[in-house]
């Protein structure tokens, strides 16, 4: 096991105490896991299939034709397990699926003959919150953009991080032309327009996951690069680093061991903080159009067809709650975690 | 005995930048032509008040800090321009101990990887060898075995400055930079760990370079002393011409507001007026000048030599035109 500092255990124990940060985090992470599984609850695929005597297990499986179900002899594509179920049902025989709760995947269009979509929340149809414009279920939609935002913010956080701890660090530490020139590589950098950049390339290719992230990061490494640098040209300066040095440490184990361990509270702090902005990043340019490409689900496209079917209540009810509860978990995370790394609570007067 | 350590003309000086591209506008004089030396065992104090370099100093001997300009020299190897390779072998012989017991010690770690550190930057001994050689140090400063396993923060301030100790006297120097060592302590822990250092000097054969503002604690330590004044030294002596004859005025100041304890004794007190000059723009002629009690034209002209003006075998070093008349 690791032994942990015991000013960071008592760290995590007033996280704890702080009841609001501590459940929010219980609840994103419940949250995150079941979008990570999100596939076992809300699916077009079965979860388990007995048909003569052999199981099967759809979800995580390749392609299933239909052919191997006996639902026809030129059934050579996916099974539509919702039509198997009712064929089970008819036949009355020892075969049986089960479903999952939801049996929609998020690209899956689900049309009427009789009216046009959207249609509202039906528990008859089992979309429980209605479907988009498209007739795509509301919380497949929401559940896999959830996924699809939360894995962007924590991809771009890690980007970010990985630079601008490098550059802030090297920064701070060697001072001189290469803290000067950074400097005002940074001062430009946040003047250039981040939303035209991103239009413009979004305009001359198609962006997916990766490409945005890294867009995004390209616009976004300076917050962290300037508060790193901020914070090891401080701790460059104190005694237990001159210590370190007369001893004769190397610059590498000086970073390493003494100034980045000590710089790890304000790191983490701004960690919440930096997922939610990603959130929000994400979903006004995919509002806006620029992010990424249709069908991928996603919370920004939902909020724009939201705004333009205003009396399809459900689509804007769903989507604005679903980005409520996660913002404000995200955030009281964030404030519980800078509550409990307050150095004022730690710091030992004698 | 030749001289361990040999620092000539020692200059330090910190840029003052401004503008968009950061350029030079001006120097802080915080070492201004320093020349001393060290003997092996031997512990050298140097006094002055804050803000006179004395810290720089020290840190610029101990290669924290690049020189301006000048030599130091130590054990006839001149370390002036060394880089990290060849440096290596001489910070262990040098050491330092610091003035704060808390920033000193990183609060991340526990007791027994501060006292490793030195032996895995010089790649000493396995990791048993190691754990028994902290364990030995711990028991030379006074400190418990279970020290080992606990963190900084759990220590009071003189229990740390013995961590402290413990670090610099690991690898075994053959000098150590005090840089204000129990300034930060209490007066009861200050001489607890002055008599530590003592012992371990009497022990170890070290040589101090002492530095301190407080000349009572100075006179229990050191064998010669070095007033120091903006960024130069005013007076170089034994310790005790120093107390019973100092010949700066600035000396004199200063050993008259050493507190006596006895009341009955009445004596007469000079007592500085004014504040240190800039160090970024000291005064012309003799720096003292702008509060010296007896200056004179000269002063305010000619920067008076540091000259030796004793009749005996110990050299007693003056900068003052009163006295090198």
């Amino acid at each position: 096991m690791i032994k942990l500092n015991p000013l960071t255990i008592k760290k995590i124990r007033r996280f704890k105490s702080i009841k609001r940060g501590y459940y929010s985090l219980i609840l994103l992470t419940i949250m995150i896991l079941v979008s990570i599984f999100a596939e076992l609850f809300i699916n077009s695929r079965a979860l388990i299939v007995k048909y003569e005597g052999n199981y099967y297990f759809p979800t995580y499986s390749n392609m299933i034709s239909g052919k191997t179900f006996g639902l026809g002899e030129n059934y050579d594509y996916e099974t539509s397990y919702r039509d198997l179920a009712t064929k089970f049902d008819t036949e009355n025989s020892d075969n049986w699926l089960l479903m999952p709760i939801i049996p929609f995947n998020p690209y899956e269009v689900d049309l009427k003959n009789d009216s046009y979509a959207p249609f509202p929340p039906s528990l008859k149809d089992k979309h429980f919150l209605g479907t988009d414009t498209q007739g795509r279920d509301i919380i497949a939609r929401v559940v896999y953009g959830f996924r699809i935002a939360i894995f962007f913010s924590l991809f771009l956080l890690f980007v970010t991080y990985i630079v601008g701890i490098t550059i802030g660090c090297l920064m701070g530490y060697t001072g001189k032309l290469f803290d000067l020139f950074f400097q005002r590589i940074i001062e430009i950098w946040s003047n250039v327009p981040f939303l035209y950049i991103v239009i413009i390339v979004a305009s001359i290719m198609t962006p997916n996951f990766i490409l945005l992230v890294l867009i995004v990061s390209f616009f976004g490494w300076t917050n962290m690069t300037w508060i790193m640098r901020t914070i090891t040209y401080k701790e460059k300066e104190r005694e237990y680093v001159l210590a370190a040095k007369s001893l004769g440490a190397s610059n590498l184990r000086i970073i390493f061991k003494h100034i980045i361990p000590n710089t790890i509270a304000i790191i983490v702090t701004f960690a919440p903080f930096s997922i939610s902005s990603g959130i929000v990043t994400l979903t006004s340019l995919d509002y806006l159009g620029f992010g990424l490409p249709h069908p991928t689900p996603s919370w920004g496209e939902l909020l724009n067809q939201s705004w333009e079917n205003l009396d399809a209540w459900w689509i804007s009810t769903t989507v604005v709650t679903a980005m409520i509860i996660t913002l404000t978990t995200v955030t009281f995370v964030g404030e519980a975690v800078r509550e409990a790394l307050d150095p004022k609570l730690h710091t030992i007067y004698e | 005995m030749s001289d361990l350590l040999e620092v000539k003309n020692l200059k330090k000086y910190f840029p003052i930048k401004g503008g968009i591209l950061k350029k030079k506008i001006g120097n802080i004089y915080a070492v201004d032509d320093i020349s001393l030396s060290v003997k092996a065992g031997e512990s050298v104090g140097l006094v002055g008040e804050s803000g006179c370099g004395k810290t720089t100093l020290g840190r610029t001997i101990a290669r924290l800090y690049e020189a301006t300009s000048g030599s130091i020299t130590f054990n006839n190897r001149n370390i002036t321009k060394l880089k990290y390779n060849d440096l290596k072998s001489t910070k262990r012989e040098i050491q330092v101990i610091f003035q704060d017991p808390y920033e000193s010690l990183n609060s991340r770690h526990t007791i027994g990887s501060i006292l490793e550190e030195p032996f895995q930057i010089h790649k000493i001994g396995n990791k048993k060898e190691r754990v028994s050689e902290v364990k030995s140090l711990l028991k030379k400063v006074g400190l418990p075995e279970d020290a080992y396993n606990r963190y900084p923060h759990e220590f009071s301030g003189g229990q740390r400055q013995r961590i402290g100790i413990a670090r610099a006297i690991a690898l075994k120097p053959k000098m150590i930079i005090c840089d204000e060592p129990v300034s930060a302590l209490d007066v009861s822990i200050q001489s607890q760990v002055l008599n530590l250092l003592l012992e371990l000097q009497e022990e170890m054969k070290l040589a101090y370079l002492f530095i301190a503002h407080d000349l009572a604690v100075v006179k229990h330590i050191s064998d010669r002393v070095a007033v120091m004044y903006l960024g130069k030294i005013v007076e170089f002596t034994d310790a005790d011409s120093i107390y019973e004859n100092p010949m700066h005025p600035y000396t004199k100041s200063l050993i008259s507001a050493i507190p006596i304890p006895d009341p009955s004794v009445k004596r007469e007190k000079t007592i500085l007026e004014g504040d240190v000059p800039s160090p970024s723009n000291p005064p012309k002629g003799c720096r003292f000048n702008t509060r010296c009690p007896e200056v004179f034209d000269k002063c305010r002209k000619v920067e008076p030599d540091l000259i030796n003006i004793s009749k005996s075998e110990t050299n007693h070093l003056v900068a003052c035109h009163l006295v090198n008349k």
